[in-house]
């Protein structure tokens, strides 16, 4: 083995070497885990969730084993390999996808089922997800197929874009929140403010809210949306109808809580009105006439017929039954299960409106879960073949109503021709539109609040960005309309699943939030990646419950309450009912339990106690197991530091310190916790753990250095040579920073550098580093620092040229050196090679030719010239395939276009530090080091950090100092006082660091070692005056990255050029040449200043200065004609213009027929425009013409 | 197309596979397949002739 060989040589074989990619695999793998889901175990639940439809009575038709397959190609291609790989789609402008087939099932008149295979046409397929190629393979492995070494997947290529479904956060399934909001009030007049409400998710993902609302009068009543319209049934019918059961029970169960109010302790929930609403809301049921369960059945079932889609013939009572299960709590199965859940819900509700519990947060991250990309296509690919069975349904019946003779529902091809109908394929259309557009198209809106922006590309404009795509959690398009700023609020719940520092500010601040690098997302899967079974989880969670104390919900003995009892809820279903006291000793245990992987016990197992406080959030024992929750690791202290998944609502009721020892702001704290942080930097993202000594920055700077970490040049891709991205940006010389965080290399940073160690010297010098502008180092630019590419792709397809009939029209191709353009085409021969297509390596300058498209029916050919004044160079030519017969129809050209530093170009140190390039300054006259000679890279104004205090970038420049000396990376990373000392001794031999003191003084030892000042200052002498500077400076190593925006994107500047053909004013854009707009703040500023003539200048003679003919006579600027050569001619112009040779002959006026009174007067020339648009109108504009003064 | 209506063939380009990396010369007309594995997308040989960069 050649790797073998290379270690006993005691080289390193670097074409070997892995770089292992799981923890960026980490990142991606909500996305990619849910995909696998929806693959593998989600479309079959939703095909199983699906309601039969019925046709006639004994016909029912379903849908059942949707399979989704791995891509392949056309059948008509001959390749040898039939795979479709997703390079091949994103060069080739493909969507990557896979054939979708199912067996719709028929049967008759309860006979044999007859399957049948349908193609529901292609789905799209997650990148890494289990039916796409590249699963599973190694480095190497993807390195053969054009991929990244380090390929994360979690998105879809649709048309050669990739593109990512955004992580939503929803209201957390299964769990009841209490909230007020004024808008309840509105359902009607005895509504309140108050209700209780529960997304309630069924095991195909597809959801369901309910709100009990609570009315002025006692009673509530229960509400839940379908096809967008909200139903209200009054609680006691719901109750009534749920289960065989008599009023006293009842009214004995809603009043549990009641009895423990006499001791009026912490934590009591009931008080005396809720024994009158019990009574009160049983009357209810009275008044309706409805005693017994049959008749509350039949009375909901009469209301619901119309919108239930059953047939007429299924009694009332049994539509009820379904109302019931289809909408009321369906993540229950079990009717006694919904009716403990409704009282439970009923109880939580009073105790809201007696002030006894609080409302709860629902912007808080304790009550919200995210949506991942494989539910919501699970509940989108459900909606449709739902839709697409109804659609069938309608089909069979016209056919059955308009030829009842012909049409037989046994034969099987007369039934496969109305499928075809309804093509299926649309289903996978749809969720392919999904994709490309992020719109959702569904009539029952799915219990989603919005329906558009659900995806966005994945840009790969460098890998922070990239990756940021795949950690960002939207907070809903519904919030950001909103007026209010609560939304937005950084909430303590967030901690640890949330970044609180990476954040965009403006307009998504707070709303757009990325998850912490150690965050993840629960699944259905267990520890050991097997599908969990949720009947055993919960039958094996409620034995180890009841084993610790818990009293069982069924049978339904206890008649139990808090204070002395809590309910326990296991994924929105009452389980059982523990004693108070004995519930922290429980939860010890199953938390011990969650830690030693027994299988009866999940990793993933939410443990939130809520215990009993005055009038905070009601009480109970909450614990989920279901997917798509947030989790987090944290250190248990009990059980030796085992690392237990925690979520967000039990956090909440959590004592975790951390580790500095501290108390946390807390008087006792120390004592209490039994939990500990793994890390100080375990609550920042990806993106916000590689700023260096982010801890002594002001806060606000660390958000900005995320924001341009992510619009910074570096290396986007290692496989940069086979991808077409419209544009990407690239850095020539991109270092590995000397001053890193440990998140560095635990990303694979190094794979994708994004900037270079540059020396900064802080100094005012030659004024040209004012207000955030930087002095560059001329020489030093030359040499290669930060130099820079754009590649721009562009796609020559000329299939859209294609007419219908006209065959292949089109080509590419040379223009014969024969025909009538000889004398062009000879001059395009140099640039354009005989098939049409530019020279790899051609350089080209503008207006260059670099493609010629020949018509072969006209002999015609039309020249693509290089557009914008950058010179490019051609990287290169892919000829794509479009078709088995086709000659060449499809190009992609990519240019690369040199951007070295010039002045104007924005770059920033990874402080928040931002500046724009304002002199390349010759190396000779900058100023020079006394004690080394070194010259500055670049020089800064000490101006940008005492009102900033990025004190985090002088400590780098001091510490990349030292460590530029001895050799070695330094360790930035953040908050290194609260980590504990046993990370250090595993290296320790690495770093000499001083146990105690400053990080200043640790360097300043090193940078004195190395003869350099303590403070990382130096004398330095003028560059331009030989002088010694009369204060040192601070010089020193700081990692600088360049920013994309770059002046040559953005200057702007014309003196002529196109103008509005209406108005004749300037055109605005920069695109086409147009300029900026001089607006009326800038018109106030001129006269402000007394600069008349510097204003007409810009705002008339620049602008649509004009001079037009008035008759003074009878003031009409619009009747003035120029003199007729021959009446009736074509000389005039349209609503009298002057016609092209008419501007020096005398006007006359047609109105007063002389021309006597002709004066040309200057105007602008919208004024002419606005007395052409007030005469359309009927208005005329009269002008009083007389002499200047 | 058939070539026919120029009068001088135009000499054929080469472009190398996506996929195998094979030589494929193709003149106009030709169907975009690599002869060796049936690949469809081929890319552009780098020209042969001098390009020279204005060095500044």
């Amino acid at each position: 083995m050649a790797g073998e060989d290379a270690k006993k040589k005691g080289t390193r074989d670097l074409r070997r070497e892995e770089v292992g990619s799981a923890s960026l695999m980490e990142l991606t793998r909500p996305h990619v885990d849910s995909f696998d889901y929806f693959v593998e175990r989600g479309l079959e639940m939703a095909a199983r969730g699906l309601h039969p439809v019925e046709v006639t009575h004994p016909f029912a038709l379903w849908i059942e084993k949707p399979i989704i397959s791995p891509p392949m190609k056309e059948h008509s291609s001959q390749a040898l390999d039939q795979r479709l790989l997703p390079s091949e789609c994103r060069m080739a402008g493909l969507s990557y996808r896979g054939a979708f087939t199912a067996d719709v099932c028929l049967q008759w008149n309860n006979r044999t089922v007859v399957h049948h295979n349908v193609s529901f046409g292609k789905m799209p397929i997650m990148v890494k997800s289990s039916v796409c190629h590249l699963r599973g393979l190694d480095e190497r492995q993807l390195l053969a197929v054009k991929e990244e070494a380090l390929e994360m997947g979690g998105y879809f290529i649709c048309n050669g874009n990739e593109r990512v479904i955004r992580l939503l956060i929803m209201p957390k399934r299964n769990h009841v929140i209490g909230v007020k909001r004024n808008t309840f009030k509105n359902r009607g007049s005895a509504y309140t403010d108050k209700a209780v409400m529960i997304r309630c998710a069924r095991l195909d993902q597809s959801a369901i809210t309910i709100r009990v609302y609570y009315l002025q009068h006692g009673s509530a009543t229960l509400g839940f949306s379908h096809r967008r319209q909200e139903f209200l049934i009054p609680i006691g019918i719901v109750i009534k109808a749920l289960v065989e059961t008599n009023e006293w029970e009842i009214y004995e169960r809603l009043t549990a809580v009641q009895k423990e109010i006499k001791k009026g302790s912490k934590g009591a929930v009931g008080t005396q009105f809720v024994s009158q609403r019990a009574r009160i809301i049983l009357e209810e049921v009275r008044r309706h006439a409805l005693f017994t369960r049959h008749e509350c059945l039949e009375f909901i079932g009469e209301r619901f017929r119309p919108v239930m889609d059953v047939s007429n013939k299924l009694p009332s009572a049994a539509v009820g039954e379904k109302v019931l299960a289809d909408f009321v709590l369906c993540h229950l199965d079990n009717p006694s299960d919904k009716l403990n859940l409704l009282i439970f819900m009923l109880q939580k509700l009073f105790a809201l409106v007696d002030g006894t519990a609080a409302p709860d947060n629902a912007d808080a991250l304790q009550h919200q879960e995210v949506l991942l990309p494989g539910h919501l296509l699970t509940i989108v690919v459900k909606d449709r073949m739902q839709d697409w069975l109804t659609k069938v349904k309608g089909q069979l019946n016209n056919e059955m109503k308009e030829k009842p003779a012909q049409f037989d529902l046994q034969d099987f091809n007369q039934v496969q021709k109305m499928f075809e109908r309804v093509p299926p394929s649309d289903i996978s259309k749809k969720v392919e539109y999904l994709l490309n557009t992020g719109n959702l198209v569904s009539q029952s809106g799915l219990d989603l609040m919005q329906a558009g922006g659900f995806t966005l590309v994945a840009e790969k404009l460098n890998f922070l960005r990239y990756i940021s795509h795949f950690r960002s959690v939207h907070r809903g398009a519904f919030f950001a309309t909103l007026r209010t700023t609560t939304v937005r609020k950084l909430l303590p719940e967030s901690w640890g699943f949330l970044c609180p520092v990476h954040t965009p500010d403006g307009t998504p601040c707070g709303l757009l939030n990325h998850l912490t690098a150690v965050c993840q997302i629960s699944t259905d899967l267990d520890a050991r990646g097997v599908v969990k079974d949720p009947l055993w989880t919960r039958k094996a969670i409620t034995t180890v419950l009841v084993q610790l104390g818990m009293i069982p919900a069924i049978p339904a003995l206890a008649r139990v309450a808090p204070p002395t009892h809590l309910t326990v809820l296991l994924d929105g279903r009452v389980v059982g009912y523990m004693e108070t006291s004995a519930i922290p000793a429980a939860v010890a245990h199953i938390r011990h339990l969650k830690v030693a992987k027994v299988p009866e016990v999940p990793a993933d197992l939410e443990v939130a106690y809520v215990p009993c406080t005055s009038a905070g959030m009601y009480p109970g024992l909450f614990l989920s197991t279901t997917p798509s929750r947030l989790l987090r690791p944290v250190k248990q202290l009990q059980d030796e530091g085992a690392v237990e998944l925690i979520g967000p609502l039990e956090q909440a009721y959590m004592e975790i310190r951390c580790p500095d020892g501290g108390a946390g702001g807390r008087d006792n704290a120390g004592s209490r916790a039994t939990h500990e942080e793994t890390h100080a930097t375990a609550m920042l993202s990806v993106v916000a753990s590689l700023t260096p000594w982010s801890d002594h920055n002001q806060s606000p700077r660390n958000m900005y250095q995320c924001q341009m970490g992510k619009q910074t040049m570096g290396f986007p891709a290692q496989a940069l040579a086979h991808r077409s991205d419209n544009k990407m940006y690239r850095i020539q010389t991109p270092q590995k920073p000397v001053a890193q965080t440990v998140a560095w290399n635990k990303f694979h940073m190094d794979q994708f550098p994004t900037g270079t160690n540059a020396i900064v010297a802080v100094l005012a010098y030659t004024g040209y580093d004012m207000e955030d502008a930087m002095i560059m180092n001329k020489s030093s630019m030359e040499r290669g620092l930060c130099h820079g590419q754009v590649y721009k792709s562009e796609t020559i397809d000329l299939t859209h040229l294609r007419q219908k009939g006209d065959g292949i029209v089109n080509v590419f191709g040379r223009p014969a050196a024969s025909s009538r353009f000889k004398e062009t085409a000879e001059k395009d021969a140099k640039f354009i090679d005989s098939d049409g297509l530019p020279h790899i390596g051609q350089a080209l300058v503008e207006g260059s030719p670099y493609c010629s498209v020949l018509n072969t029916m006209t002999g015609q050919s039309k020249v693509s010239k290089l557009k914008g004044s950058e010179a490019a160079v051609v990287d290169y030519v892919a000829a794509i395939s479009t078709g088995a017969k086709d000659p060449l129809q499809k190009v992609i050209i990519r240019t690369r276009h040199g951007r070295n530093p010039q002045i104007g170009d924005k770059f920033s140190s990874r402080h928040g530090q931002k500046g724009v390039l304002s002199q390349l300054w010759p190396d000779i006259d900058m100023p020079f080091s006394a004690v080394t000679g070194m010259r500055p890279d670049i020089i800064i104004n000490p101006h940008a950090f005492p009102s900033r205090m990025t004190i985090g970038m002088l400590l780098e420049s001091m510490a990349a100092k030292a460590g530029t000396m001895s050799g070695q990376f330094v360790d930035a990373t953040p908050f290194k006082k609260c980590t504990p000392q046993q990370d250090e001794s595993k290296d320790g031999s690495k770093k000499q660091k001083g146990t105690h003191g400053s990080a200043v003084d640790e360097f300043g030892k090193q940078l004195a070692k190395y003869g350099f000042n303590h403070h990382g200052t130096e004398v330095m002498y003028s560059g331009l005056l030989g002088t010694e500077l009369t204060c040192e400076i601070y010089m020193g190593v700081v990692y600088y990255q360049r920013l994309r925006h770059m002046v040559s994107d953005k200057y702007q500047v014309r003196s002529m050029g196109a103008v509005n053909p209406v108005t004749r004013q300037p055109v605005k854009g920069r695109k086409v040449g147009g300029g900026i707009r001089f607006g009326e703040m800038e018109r106030d500023s001129l006269l402000a200043h007394g600069a008349a003539f510097l204003l007409h200048d810009r705002l008339h003679a620049c602008s649509d200065y004009h001079t037009a003919d008035v008759c003074s006579l009878c003031g009409s600027l619009l009747s003035p004609l120029p003199q007729a050569q021959s009446k009736g001619g074509l000389g005039f112009g349209m609503m009298g213009l002057p016609s092209a040779g008419g501007r020096n002959k005398k006007a006359f006026c047609r109105v007063c027929n002389t021309s006597r009174g002709i004066e040309r007067v200057a105007m602008p020339y919208v004024f002419r425009y606005l007395a052409a648009e007030l005469a359309a109108m009927n208005i005329k504009l009269t002008l009083s013409v007389t002499e200047d003064q | 197309m058939d070539g026919g209506s120029i009068p001088a063939p135009p000499e054929p380009v080469t472009y190398l596979c996506g996929d195998c990396g094979a030589d494929n010369t193709l003149k106009p007309g030709d169907v975009i397949q690599c002869r060796e594995c049936g690949y469809r997308i081929l890319y552009k040989k780098r020209t042969r002739r001098i390009v020279q960069f204005e060095a500044r």
